[in-house]
């Protein structure tokens, strides 16, 4: 169809205007007759209604389509919600063999979720395309959109078509008897007090206020557009870090591929008293307060995993990181995450006691990792036979250690020196000191001492607790790296400005003309009609025109 | 327990008992106006003032209760779902007033009254006492989060009961064609499914003052992150008769109700969660004495509630009740932005080192967004009015609800409160 | 305006097409890469029990074996008998076994060594770099290296019978002729 696009005013429309870009009389004619006018975009012409499209425009036209936006919206909005039945795979931190949890823990339908790679909606191609495609949505209409409405409030005529103002969502006609000149300037004025802007043009009247409210939807579209980008920008790896690492107490600990570490002075947890607790809770340990007093060290020379020597560090930062107070370096962000309780040596500072002469020798240091392979104490050098940093027995009762960590070291030192036969006296040493592990060690000795590896003179004894160096608690910490956070909240903030002036202010439009004696009102608002109706009807009450506001309403004379 | 805890719960039953007053007058401003000899518009002017001073006077005890326990309790009362529930209550209240005072009608207040009673008896279903704060929770962020988020939801349950109004008002009941009958039987699906709340809260609080307790030993299986099984016996206690047990559970102890002295059914394998099994049996008992209550009501009625509500509404149009509800929700939608989306990241950003986790509530309250955007835009753009734009916000209520309630029943995530 | 309307467009959906092929492009890479045969052996450098650093680089040109161990785990203690026999059977022969030890104390090493009669180098990882970058899911596990350092086969968990080290070492062989 070919669609004349001149306007009776003589002015020459482009494609697909609906309303006349300067009279406002309707141009096409299967409008639905008597009711009101659809004046979104003020019937300009969106930059996407053109004729013959090519491959672009039609790549263009579809992403420009409210309908297609809406569509997105909804698909995104399912998809997520699928994504919630079941935990997604991120929020385990150590889940090796995704498949079988979920076989196991949710059975077929687990098995299902997994394959179909619903655990991991939020990461997969096609919700991520979504986003994608709803970004693209947002640039495309706003675009289309933002344009022509700018043109077209930008040279708005003050006389329009009769047709177009009385077919407004709000309209009044009626015979005036008064002069037409100083009825319109008295009108203006009361609309002036409401802080409409007001033109006029002979016996026609045109009064408009808060046109910025129709940028909102805008503005608040620039600013998801940025939130996307920030978001995006997350997935840039020097932009983002997300580490969990457990330190124990006095531990330096170096952050996984960066030249900080991080050392966990001492930590600190707070329970509930019983009074506070309800008494349901009484008698249970909840945890008011827990934090890790943090240094952060920065790498200064033997970095790169030199085999040979001890990395150099300097301290650059120190802080009581607790649940809502992270340490912050250059963009790094040291978060508490958790805490496990767990008594481990650090070091002990044992005497050799011998109970032949009743001396007692030393303090000699022993840090339970990597303990030197030789101590002196006193005239006797004790040699290092072996260590088990958490002793065990295997399958034929041969001593070994269960895993690599200390949690229930145990040394079997070679005591040599004066009156002591050359290959020296085997001894079995537990620092710990609980009352299993001292059974332990003095079944040890004696089987030795059986087998004449030793006469059972020596013994250790830590004596004080000052020579006990020990960690009470791992800190769990969570290290971030967060680049692209200032545009996350620039982006919200940009997006919020337009959401509120959007919603919470109307762009209004009163036209006005008067015809041989006869008053003709329209009023259009993209929101709040109520309001719009209550401000013509007080105005015109003032003018001296007593109008019920409701009868003002286009939709329910019509119906 | 300390006096401002005393003075709180006393300004609780208060609030409620105004509230439910309140929504009486409110019926009697609406259903009373062809009572005889009385004018009706005088009729409906004067008692919907009186039950609007009555709304006003119930809101005031509930904030007296929400800031004696803030003061009793040390911190904000939002950190569970009994006081989570509250807040939202007193929210919904709040822009009730608010959008009554813009548009002043009683259609509004008898339909968002119900509304609210509802919620504070719901929210009077989980334990009440003061607990204490985990870490996490202990934020200022947390208070303008959960404030901010409750408002913006509050104005979008004021939205769902001017649609809901509308709905009862257009629906034609002299229409016999199929669409008009879809229409009938979906307006009054909508009503049942209120009277299903309703017949929850009845069974809750008809059991629990009768003191019914039934217990079972529950063996539950789970498999860790290592692989290993672990099995745990829990204890599950429950509050109301058994229709189905627990899977994989032994009978502790149970009263016999109306004979009943063995569970009849077992919850099936599938439903081996914490409580899954009490859950499914309150699920069950809501709908047996919702049916019941509706039964009752359709007895009384003699034709569907929806038909027997319908004549009152005749003397407001359906274009004001959309302008209201479309008005409200207008209003929330950047309220519940901020709240909801951008405090919770803010928030999230502190405590959890990330402003967005994928957790299941913020999938929710993200899908809660999405679709009042949808709304907007199928409303703005697309000419979405009156009654398929009144439906939108209908659903959109229920999405809010799920997000709120259905989240934590029955996906958990890390805000778990105390659940049912 | 209108003149520059089809440059926008094109800009703006070329844009999309970057950015947006970017973000559904990195969901494809995310997924963790695990090492199995026909890769590159991953780069190490580190002390060894005798004192002297040693790396990859310097292993290049003859076959060799990796073994990841720790004396906390049992089936890496047993099978260290079967390793050792396998290194006197092949070691004249150009094969090169390296034990890579788990993280553990040098004291510990060096006795455990020591009662197992253990004869081949030993390496002492530090604070489980190089397990990490092997990736290393369950101990021990064996890595069989072929002359260009490419990684032939993985054997993870134990103990291995000789058999099972032989014939592959053989494979190792077989591939550099």
């Amino acid at each position: 169809m070919i669609q004349n696009t001149k306007c009776e005013c003589g002015h020459q429309n482009p494609l697909g205007t609906v309303l006349c870009e300067s009279c406002g009389k309707p141009l096409v004619e299967d409008l639905p007759l008597d009711t009101p006018l659809e004046m979104r975009y003020d019937g300009a012409a969106r930059r996407s209604q053109k004729a013959n499209p090519a491959l672009i425009d039609r790549v263009w036209n579809f992403f420009s389509s409210v309908k297609i936006a809406v569509y997105l919206i909804i698909i995104t909005l399912i998809g997520a919600a699928i994504g919630t039945i079941y935990p997604q795979e991120s929020t385990f931190i150590n889940l090796d063999d995704a498949g079988s949890y979920y076989k196991d823990t949710y059975g077929t339908w687990g098995t299902i979720y997994h394959a179909l790679g619903l655990s991991r909606t939020y990461q997969s191609w096609w919700f991520i395309g979504l986003l994608v495609m709803i970004g693209t949505s947002l640039v495309v209409c706003s675009l289309d959109r933002v344009l022509p409405l700018y043109k077209a409030l930008a040279k708005q005529q003050v006389r329009k078509h009769l047709t177009f103002i009385t077919r407004q969502q709000t309209v009044y006609s009626a015979p005036l008897v008064e002069e037409p000149d100083r009825w319109i300037e008295q009108f203006s004025k009361q609309l002036k007090r409401k802080r409409y802007k007001v033109w006029t043009d002979g016996s026609a009247l045109l009064a408009e206020k808060n046109r910025f409210s129709r940028w909102g939807p805008y503005i608040n579209h620039i600013g998801l557009i940025i939130f996307l980008l920030a978001v995006l920008g997350r997935s840039v790896p020097a932009w983002h870090m997300d580490k969990y690492i457990g330190i124990d107490e006095h531990q330096t600990v170096q952050i996984p591929n960066t030249n900080y570490y991080v050392k966990n002075e001492k930590f600190t947890v707070e329970y509930y008293k019983d009074e506070e607790l309800p008494d349901k809770l009484k008698g249970t340990n909840r945890a008011k307060l827990y934090q890790t007093q943090a240094k952060l060290y920065a790498c200064t020379k033997y970095c790169n995993d030199d085999p040979i020597h001890e990395p150099e560090l300097k301290e650059v930062e120190s802080h009581p990181i607790e649940v809502n107070s992270p340490l912050s370096y250059k963009g790094l962000s040291l978060y508490q995450y958790n805490y496990e309780e767990r008594i481990r040596l650090i070091e002990v500072k044992p005497m050799l006691e011998d109970a032949k002469t009743g001396k007692s020798y030393g303090p000699f240091d022993l840090p339970m990792s990597d303990p030197p392979p030789a101590v002196e104490a006193g005239p006797y050098k004790l040699t290092l036979s072996a260590v088990f940093p958490d002793f065990g027995l295997d399958a034929e009762g041969r001593p070994m250690t269960k895993t690599r960590d200390p949690n229930n070291p145990a040394f079997v030192f070679v005591i040599t020196g004066p009156d002591l036969p050359d290959k020296g006296e085997m001894y079995i040493y537990f620092p710990m000191p609980s009352g299993d592990d001292k059974a332990v060690q003095q079944q040890i000795n004696d089987s030795f001492r059986k087998l004449g590896s030793n006469s059972g003179r020596f013994s250790f004894q830590v004596g004080k607790m000052e020579n006990v160096s020990f960690s009470q608690y791992t800190t769990y910490l969570n290290v971030r790296v967060d680049r692209a956070m200032p545009y996350v909240w620039v982006g919200a903030t940009i997006s919020m400005i337009g959401l509120v002036m959007g919603f919470y202010w109307q762009h209004r439009r009163i036209w006005l003309r008067i015809d041989d004696g006869q008053l003709t009102l329209g009023a259009h608002t993209n929101k709040n009609t109520y309001g719009i109706r209550n401000e013509v009807a007080s105005a015109l009450g003032k003018c001296g025109v007593a109008v019920d506001p409701k009868a003002l309403d286009n939709r329910r004379s019509s119906s | 327990m300390n006096r401002w805890l005393d003075i709180s719960s006393t300004a609780f039953i208060i609030a409620f008992v105004l509230y439910c007053a309140s929504f009486i007058f409110y019926a009697v401003a609406v259903g009373g106006k062809r009572w005889s000899n009385r004018e009706p518009a005088a009729h409906n002017r004067r008692w919907g003032r009186i039950a609007f001073v009555t709304a006003i006077l119930g809101w005031i005890a509930h904030l007296v209760f929400f800031f004696t326990r803030w003061a009793g309790g040390g911190h904000i009362p939002t950190s569970n779902m009994y006081e989570f529930m509250t807040f939202l209550a007193m929210a919904i209240m709040f822009a009730f007033i608010i959008v009554h005072l813009i548009y002043k009608n009683n259609l509004l207040g008898a339909f968002a009254l119900p509304l609210v009673v509802i919620i504070v008896a719901y929210a009077s279903v989980f334990p009440s006492e003061v607990q204490p704060l985990i870490p996490a929770l202990n934020n200022y962020w947390l208070k303008i989060h959960v404030t901010t988020a409750a408002t913006g939801e509050a104005f979008f349950a004021v939205g769902f009961a001017a649609a809901l109004v509308q709905l009862l008002r257009v629906v034609d009941f002299s229409r016999t064609d199929k669409a008009g009958r879809r229409e009938q039987r979906w307006t009054e699906f909508v009503l049942f499914f209120m009277v299903v709340i309703v017949g929850f809260l009845v069974a809750v609080f008809g059991f629990r003052a009768a003191g019914y307790e039934a217990k079972f030993q529950q063996e539950s299986v789970t498999i860790d992150q290592q692989g290993a099984e672990h099995s745990k016996v829990q204890t599950v206690e429950y509050g109301l008769p058994p229709i189905v047990k627990p899977y994989n559970s032994e009978k502790l102890s149970m009263d016999t109700f109306i004979g009943m002295k063995e569970p009849l059914f077992e919850a099936p394998s599938w439903m081996n969660g914490v409580n899954a099994g009490r859950k499914l049996n309150t699920v069950i008992w809501s709908i047996i004495s919702g049916i019941l209550i509706y039964a009752v009501l359709r007895l009384l009625a003699r034709k569907p509630i929806a038909a027997r509500i319908h004549p009152h509404l005749t003397d407001i149009d359906p274009e004001d009740l959309d302008e209201i509800s479309y008005r409200a929700i207008a209003i929330g939608f950047p309220i519940f932005t901020l709240g909801a989306l951008i405090f919770a990241m803010i928030w999230a950003q502190i405590a959890w080192s990330r402003f967005w986790g994928w957790d299941p509530k913020e999938v929710w309250a993200l899908i809660t967004w999405l679709f009042y955007s949808a709304y907007l835009h199928l409303r703005l753009s697309r000419g979405w009015q009156g009654t398929r734009s009144a439906w939108l916000a209908v659903i959109g209520f229920l999405v809010v609800l799920f997000t709120l309630i259905g989240v934590n029943l029955v996906i958990a995530g890390l805000h778990s409160y105390a659940g049912v | 305006m209108k003149r520059y309307r089809k440059p926008i467009q094109y800009l703006i959906l070329a844009a999309v097409l970057l950015i947006g092929g970017y973000a559904i492009g990195q969901s494809f890479f995310t997924s963790k890469t695990v090492l199995s045969s026909g890769n590159a052996a991953p780069e190490f450098e580190l002390l060894g029990l005798d004192g002297q650093v040693h790396d990859l680089a310097s292993y290049k040109g003859k076959p060799l074996v990796l073994n990841f161990w720790g004396s906390f785990c049992p089936p890496c203690r047993d099978e260290m008998p079967a390793l050792q026999a396998q290194y006197d059977k092949w070691k004249d022969q150009g094969l090169q076994l390296v034990g890579i030890n788990l993280s553990e104390d040098r004291v510990s090493v060096g006795s455990f060594i020591r009662s197992y009669g253990v004869k081949f180098p030993i390496l002492l990882d530090k604070n489980k770099k190089t397990e990490r970058k092997y990736g290393l899911k369950e101990y021990p596990t064996t890595f069989f290296i072929t002359a260009d350092g490419k990684i032939q086969d993985i054997v993870i968990g134990g103990p291995m019978s000789e058999e099972t080290i032989s014939a592959r070492i053989e494979r190792l062989f077989a591939s550099g002729q």
